[in-house]
């Protein structure tokens, strides 16, 4: 979805009602950014109340009076209107309040398909975006700050995605906010000295809450599909930007191309498919083609990122015709490079051992991951006993691959996971 | 055809709860009923609770709202067109509305 939501109509369906899809919660992002900027980032709370309200609004007459022209532009005038009533009441009393009135007052007269307005609103969200991300602010409040604030999920929804409680999210929402303050955070945009950290920060966060939404834990089917193309969303805006670095065409390609693999990963029945099994009809074809667009773009420059690696790898799969063409040696060696960028991470080793055992057989294969099996952080980790038990399986030894997806069954994993062990043992 | 009024009733805080999405989700379904053949048209009511008129000691008088102790409110009415009460009611079953609140029918005299 493209940013230019305020001067579409925003609307789908005239006859049905339907409005286009996310569309309150993209314009959460959007409004709540540009209240922010205008307001300033300390008013970051009025802000989000000013567009509550809106919607509430929006809620008790649209239904009545149906949906207006242009809803987007409706709901920023809305937004503004009670910012404006409630700086008036005095609740957020401030030296500037003036200003800031008069800055409000414009915003609402302006015509909505202003080009130069839109380029302004892109350029408030990306702001706001790193904002959010801002290095100083611990990983999983960025996380949920990003998610509420720019994407607009609620915090039942991020808690139903990360399986925390409400009270969780909301005291980590307070935690960010506190350091916001704290660190007397800006809105400004990073500056040449600071570009490589903050985009770091930010392209970290981003797909931190992809893999997220691409992981198959448990939690909310339907919210940690949004995660992934909310991520995804995310890396375009800066991908789209001036700050744009191979980099982050390089994330963008990854997120992309795993994410035309969704519509295969899960069957009629809510079952797992492997990869391999997977029917490549499926994969989105259009998100594939933004995948490529975003890979020949992410080799500008000599930079070799985990993100390139990942892209290349995304890119090895959809390329072949059909399963059997899967250049395998490319993958292994891929994943070479990628567990020497990774400094030797054992879940990228895990993942490798799948290429080892395409390549080399499935005995190598065993032999490597055989150290994994004392590594802390893959204690009780689910898919290095489902991927043991293949191996195993594979060599003939279906005893050992049936007491290790027993024992995979004992571990945090999602009911499609569940029953996809479930299938292997009652095949032993 | 008669006609017959729907006035909606609900808990305005507990529409606070609901995330963008979710909000998003009951216009698109509100919207979409709205749209259906036998609707004639839909009011909205202002968010305030009115006033109450009502004559005591032999002296007209108006009072603030609410009418009623239950924290339920009227948000707004539709009109649509029903041969009877059973007709009504049968149109009225896949309200959206009736997720969130009640929904008071009464056939109009016109």
């Amino acid at each position: 979805m493209t940013a230019s939501e305020l001067t579409t109509e925003g609307r789908v369906g005239q006859d049905t009602g339907v409005l286009l899809e996310h569309l309150f919660r993209h314009q959460v992002g959007r409004v709540v950014a540009h209240l922010a900027r205008v307001l300033g980032p300390a008013c970051l709370d009025l802000a989000e109340e000013s567009m509550q309200e809106a919607m509430l609004r929006a809620l008790q007459s649209w239904p009545y009076q149906g949906i207006p022209e242009n809803p987007a532009a409706w709901l920023f005038r809305v937004a503004h209107n009670s910012a404006i009533d409630s700086l008036r009441r005095g609740r957020f009393l401030e030296q500037k309040n003036g200003v800031v009135l008069a800055e409000l007052t414009r915003a609402t007269a302006i015509s909505s398909d202003d080009p130069g307005f839109e380029e302004q609103l892109r350029d408030d969200e990306l702001r706001m975006i790193f904002m959010c991300c801002h290095p100083e602010i611990a990983r999983d409040a960025r996380v949920a700050l990003s998610l509420k604030t720019v994407g607009g999920f609620s915090v039942r929804e991020i808690a139903g995605a990360f399986l925390a409680d409400d009270a969780a999210i909301a005291q980590r929402l307070v935690r960010a906010k506190r350091q916001l303050r704290d660190q007397r955070i800006t809105l400004d945009l990073p500056g040449a000295a600071d570009l490589d950290q903050r985009l770091d920060s930010a392209l970290e966060t981003i797909y931190f809450v992809f893999n997220e939404g691409y992981a198959a834990h448990e939690g909310e089917d339907l919210i940690r599909r949004d995660l992934c193309f909310e991520a995804l969303r995310l890396g375009r805006l800066l991908a789209a930007s001036s700050i744009a670095t191979p980099l982050v065409h390089a994330l963008v390609a990854v997120m992309a191309l795993q994410a035309a693999r969704l519509p295969a990963r899960i069957d009629e029945a809510g079952d797992l498919i492997l990869l391999e099994d997977q029917n490549r009809a499926r994969w989105d074809q259009g998100l594939i083609a933004l995948g490529f667009h975003h890979f020949d773009l992410s080799i500008a420059g000599d930079q070799v990122s985990e993100y390139h690696v990942q892209a290349a790898i995304a890119a090895t799969y959809t390329r072949a015709a059909d399963l059997r063409s899967i250049d395998w040696p490319a993958i292994l060696e891929l994943y070479d490079q990628l567990l020497a960028i990774s400094g030797a991470s054992p879940v990228v080793a895990l993942n490798r051992a799948v290429a080892v055992a395409k390549v080399h057989g499935a005995a190598e294969a065993l032999a490597e991951i055989e150290p994994l099996r004392d590594n802390p952080q893959l204690r009780d980790y689910y898919l290095l006993l489902a991927v043991r038990g293949h191996l195993l399986e594979e060599l003939g030894r279906r005893e050992e691959a049936a007491a290790c997806w027993r024992a995979a069954l004992e571990c945090r994993c999602s009911e499609p996971e569940r029953r996809f062990l479930r299938r292997k043992l009652a095949g032993v | 055809m008669p006609q017959y009024m729907l006035a909606l009733y609900d808990d305005p805080s507990g529409w606070k709860q609901l995330s963008p999405e979710q909000m998003q989700k009951a216009v698109e379904k509100y919207t979409a009923w709205s749209k259906k053949p036998y609707v004639i048209q839909g009011k909205r009511l202002a968010t305030d609770l009115g006033r109450v008129l009502r004559t005591t000691n032999g002296k007209p008088r108006a009072t603030d709202g609410p009418y009623s102790e239950t924290k339920e409110v009227m948000g707004g009415i539709y009109l649509i067109e029903a041969k009877d009460y059973d007709e009504a009611v049968e149109r009225t079953l896949d309200h959206p509305h009736l997720e969130h609140g009640t929904i008071e029918l009464r056939q109009l005299y016109t």
